[in-house]
């Protein structure tokens, strides 16, 4: 694609300066005349009969406007789908963390020393933690009755599998299954069987900016909200069905965004500050602390994954069941819809004719889980790639030779039946393992480690954008969607500029509020280059064809005889008319800016995905089991990069989040409650972590993007864990069945692995 | 209610008077990156905060000064101890040691004094200047005193120093002929991370073997430990790989380290043995190629 001007340049993020030189207003940082500060207290149980709540002592501090507890507001649970969360507890607490008195005062100082002032009487009660046990009949049940909590249908775009909602068994959320062909006839077929399981921590997003939340409302009732939301329609019909009134009495108002990672689609406290706000009579901002981020935000799901698998005498998968267990803490309320969407990749990008995956998703007594980068998918890629390797090993093959033999080709049918155009899975792992020279001599104690994944581009639902030309020919882009960091904006400008052929730097980018934007979905599933993309190219299509009509009746020409060219519109005369003077000579006669909006719907599912294969290099010290990255290859079918710079901050972000969740990152919890509260103790990768990272592209050209490109945002972060144990187990003979792989961990099995040997020895001697 | 009196004297004279005055009430504010910690946390409320910035121009609590050893100002930040020509010449330990600690933002505004007085055993500096035989000077009304930073330490986040005292100084002694030195961080999860234990060792050699050893730990116990076994085993014996195993071993007895989540109990103390066996053995290198440095 020589041709094209704008698109495929590595331009920065429009929004960058502005974050850069601390310009930009984050929802933290708004103020407002008469402005007050919410904070909650938080249970300390994780399950507990609420006996009394005394809060006479705060409401007396000088200061304070309002306090109140769950048992004064409305009995109206909220959610996404399953709407089983109450805003504060109504009489149970159900985690360590959860929020049970709210306070608004003058000052941040002031809420925190009310709350101290507040006494609370629990009365204990049985909890349980670990999703497996949870299931079993003589667990205590998190929820005792869930009949009144209501869920709407499952939307036509999720992946179709047969849904039981809040089956008869203890706990149980949601039981789905995804079948294909015959899995019995599969096992009969196997000259062998392996089954493993493995276990995954929750984790945190890690963004830089803690939720923040600000409501003020208007004289008449109108609700203005500012939340750190990457999806504000969405937002803004779950905070309007929370307060019982209709959508357009509500307005979520644009922010920047400072890191999402999948975290920032929930309502977290905007509720409960919009109560703070009616009750005190002034508008009232709430700003999570990071403790109360890691304590009690929306984690990864933490998971259980049990793989069987047949194979053949030749190598050849026959049959896979999956049987994968999410716990999604004390509510359902801000995880993904019916159930983790990842759990389509239990088969991986494998040629396996026979196919069940059970998925269960389960309420623990633990801090209530939500969306994270690609959810579900690290889990469960995690447990898979680990799994194919270790059938290499029992079967005496190489992890890339097994690996070859089962990937997916052109022709094949993915392994829930679906037929995917263009199917590059087999060049991408060929392409990763050239880049990190598998199969090279290694010094001792180093190992190599493959890790695969596949993704298809999100649609997830339409997008919209008005395109408006000034009396000057300013153009401005107004999207509905947020911005959460990935340069989505820039994208969307660079789609602008190439179709009008006018520089970058004349399309301006702006979030709209709900009241200003046309209906958009938001950010989320890697959707935004896709689909705000295509409602782009409408809006731009549209603007073209509505100005060509102003153009042709300022000409005098047929519309059909007047063509847009680069800023000005060319007669079949050879006439020139240059934007700004046709807008001009509009000026006084048309209601200035025109304004054009352009709408997308894609058709799901998907038969287009991408693949990724990655392969890490470790280097193991055997006397302290210190695991040290040396390097990190990542290979990617892509389709038209649109933007370089943006594409590969994605992939590396993506890369390091995944060094994380491989090497040191875990909510570490404890009777229920998280205890590493603080980003001392939970520890994010810094720059100093990061190995010589490579990023291999495979061409692709069957993007459903603008110019024929695909999606990135979620597909660097997912197999890294999994490539990083297969590496370990390379490198010292060591085999993680969990995450993340730690030092102690390492040293531990290779201890155990040394007595083990010993006792070999002696027994064979 | 987070309150309290903030006050910023001009003189040391003032700053002591202070804290006579008010005792147990005030706290003294240096770079604050761990008192405005825990006083956010709540869990320190003084009525009185010190702040010493007016102080930062004084010779005596500001400078690093030679005097047979070296003289450290209580008030010298980390950064500027790690970045010091004279350190790096005189004590390349201290300037390896100091640029371990946390971020170059903590390091720029973390002083030696506040650092010391915060007592936390899982900071970096002191097993360095353990090591090196290090003395504080420590101030009040009634005069001054000095005493052995071994002594210093008392127990988890708390020191011999009293309410109405005040670090002035670190004194740092020369050291002996023909001395090597090393210190080991051991970091298994991030770079930015405290220790999972951290050693430091001093070994001077006479000909082929030992004069004397020194050895300490962080992240090994309540406070920072001087491992006394280990360095007897090692004084007057020849370095050899065997000796400095053998001598390592004993440093498991010595700790007694906290589970946190930066490991086990037993893991520390297995990884204690191993990097005090790594610290020796790069110090006795070190002192093989001494060019008198330390």
């Amino acid at each position: 694609m020589a041709s094209l001007a704008s698109v495929g340049q590595p331009a920065g993020h429009v929004e960058g300066p502005s974050k850069v030189t601390g310009q930009a207003r984050y929802t933290a940082d708004i103020r407002l005349p008469g402005l007050l500060y919410g904070k909650c207290l938080r249970s300390p149980f994780p399950h507990a009969r609420i006996v009394s709540i005394d809060t006479s002592q705060a409401k007396a501090l000088a200061g304070v406007h309002a306090v109140i507890t769950g048992a004064e507001l409305p009995d109206r649970r909220i959610g996404r789908f399953f709407l089983d969360k109450p805003v504060l507890a109504r009489d149970v607490v159900r985690f360590v963390g959860e929020k049970v008195v709210a306070v608004a005062a003058e000052s941040m100082d002031i809420a925190e020393e009310a709350l101290t002032r507040i006494a609370v009487e629990y009365e204990a009660l049985p909890a349980v933690f670990d999703p497996v046990e949870a299931m079993q009949e003589d667990a205590p049940r998190v929820h005792a009755d869930t009949s009144t909590y209501t869920h709407p249908p499952v939307p036509d775009f999720v992946h179709p599998g047969d849904d039981r909602l809040y089956p008869d068994i203890p706990n149980v959320v949601s039981q789905v299954f995804y079948t294909h062909g015959d899995i019995e006839a599969g096992f009969a077929q196997a000259a062998r069987e392996f089954t493993h399981t493995f276990t995954i921590p929750p984790v945190h997003q890690g963004y830089i900016e803690p939720h923040a939340s600000v409501v003020q409302i208007e004289p008449d009732g109108k609700v203005n909200l500012w939340i750190s939301n990457k999806t504000p329609f969405v937002a803004r019909a779950q905070f309007a069905a929370a307060l019982g009134v209709a959508e357009d009495r509500v307005c979520v108002n644009t922010a920047p965004i400072g890191g999402d990672f999948g975290g920032k689609g929930s309502l977290m406290d905007g509720v409960v500050c919009y109560h703070l706000a009616a009750a005190a009579g002034r508008p009232v901002k709430m700003v999570m602390s990071y403790t109360e981020e890691l304590l009690a935000g929306n984690p990864r799901h933490p998971a259980v994954i049990t793989l069987r698998t047949g194979v053949d005498a030749n190598g050849r998968i026959v049959a896979r069941k999956a049987r994968l267990v999410f716990s999604c803490g004390a509510y359902s309320a801000f995880t993904p819809l019916h159930t983790v969407h990842g759990s389509v990749h239990a088969a991986g990008p494998y040629r396996m004719p026979n196919v069940e995956i059970e998925v269960f998703r389960v309420y623990t007594n633990t801090v209530p889980a939500g969306h994270m980068r690609a959810p579900g998918a690290p889990q469960i890629v995690f447990g898979v790639e680990s799994h194919m390797d270790l059938i290499a090993q029992e079967l005496g093959l190489d992890p890339l030779e097994f690996r070859l033999r089962n990937t997916l080709i052109e022709g094949d049918a993915a392994p829930l039946g679906e037929k995917w155009k263009k199917i590059r899975c087999k060049e991408t792992l060929e392409a990763a393992a050239k880049e990190a020279k598998w199969g090279a001599e290694k010094t001792a104690n180093r190992g190599r480690g493959i890790g695969m994944y596949d993704r298809e581009p999100g649609a997830f639902g339409p997008s919209s954008a008005t395109l408006s030309i000034a009396a000057d020919a300013t153009l401005t882009l107004m999207t509905g969607a947020a911005d959460t960091g990935t340069g989505s904006y820039t994208i969307l400008q660079q789609v602008v500029a190439e179709e009008l052929q006018v520089p970058l730097e004349s399309v301006r980018v702006v979030q709209g509020s709900t009241d200003s934007a046309p209906w958009e979905v938001g950010a989320g599933g890697s959707r935004l280059t896709h689909m705000a993309g295509q409602a782009t190219l409408a809006a731009v299509q549209r603007l073209k064809e509505g100005l060509t009509a102003f153009a042709a009746r300022h000409m005098e020409t047929p519309s059909e005889q007047v063509a847009y060219r680069a800023g000005e519109f060319v007669n079949t005369n050879g006439q020139h008319l240059a934007l700004p003077t046709l807008m001009a000579a509009l000026a006084g006669r048309e209601e200035l800016p025109l304004r054009y909006t352009g709408e997308y719907v894609a058709e799901d599912p998907m038969d287009v995905t991408s693949f990724c294969a990655q392969i890490a290099e470790v280097e193991v010290d055997p006397a302290t089991g210190q695991v040290t990255l040396q390097k990190l290859t990542t290979a990617h079918d892509v389709g038209t990069v649109l933007n370089p710079l943006t594409h590969q901050g994605q992939v590396e972000g993506g890369a390091i989040q995944g060094v994380g969740h491989a090497l040191t990152e875990h909510l570490i919890v404890q009777d229920g409650a998280v205890t590493n509260v603080h980003l001392g103790d939970y520890k994010l990768p810094t720059s100093m972590d990061i190995p010589e990272l490579k990023t291999v592209l495979v061409e692709s050209d069957a993007g459903p993007a603008p110019y024929a490109g695909k999606a990135i945002g979620e597909h660097s972060n997912v197999a890294v864990p999994a490539a990083v144990a297969n590496a370990v187990f390379d490198a010292v003979g060591v085999r993680l069945m969990d995450l993340p792989v730690t030092a102690e961990k390492v040293y531990t099995a290779l201890r155990e692995k040394t007595a083990r040997s010993r006792t070999m020895r002696r027994g064979n001697s | 209610m987070i309150a309290f009196e903030y006050v910023e004297p001009e003189s040391l004279e003032e700053v002591l008077a202070l804290l006579e005055q008010h005792g147990e009430d005030a706290k003294v504010l240096a770079g604050g990156t761990g008192l405005i910690n825990l006083m956010k946390q709540r869990l320190v409320q003084p009525a009185y905060l010190i702040g010493l910035r007016q102080l930062a121009r004084s010779p005596e609590l500001a400078e690093i000064r030679p005097n047979g050893g070296l003289t450290i100002g209580a008030l010298c930040s980390h950064r500027t101890i790690e970045t010091s020509a004279l350190i790096q010449h005189r004590l390349p330990l201290l300037a390896t040691t100091f640029r371990h600690v946390a971020s170059v933002r903590i390091r720029t505004a973390a002083t030696l004094g506040g650092s010391l007085a915060h007592a936390d055993p899982n900071q970096d500096p002191p097993p360095a200047l353990l090591v090196l035989d290090a003395r504080i000077r420590i101030q009040s009304r009634h005069g001054a005193r000095e005493i052995e930073l071994g002594d210093f330490f008392v127990d988890y986040y708390e020191t011999a120093l009293e309410p109405e005292e005040l670090i002035t100084t670190v004194v740092i002694p020369p050291q002996p002929a023909d001395t090597g030195t090393a210190f080991l961080k051991f970091l298994p999860q991030t770079h930015d991370d405290y220790a999972t234990i951290a050693v430091a060792a001093l070994v001077s050699l006479d000909g082929d073997t030992i004069a004397q050893a020194r050895i300490a730990l962080g992240a090994a116990a309540a406070t920072p430990l001087r491992a006394r076994a280990v360095e007897t085993a090692l004084q007057g014996q020849a370095p050899t790989p065997q000796v400095i195993h053998a001598a390592a071993a004993l440093v498991a007895e010595e700790v007694d380290p906290l589970a946190d989540f930066r490991g086990s109990v037993e893991y520390k103390r297995d990884m204690a043995v191993v990097f005090t066996q790594r610290a020796i053995e790069q110090a006795v290198t070190h002192a093989r190629g001494a060019s008198g440095n330390v």
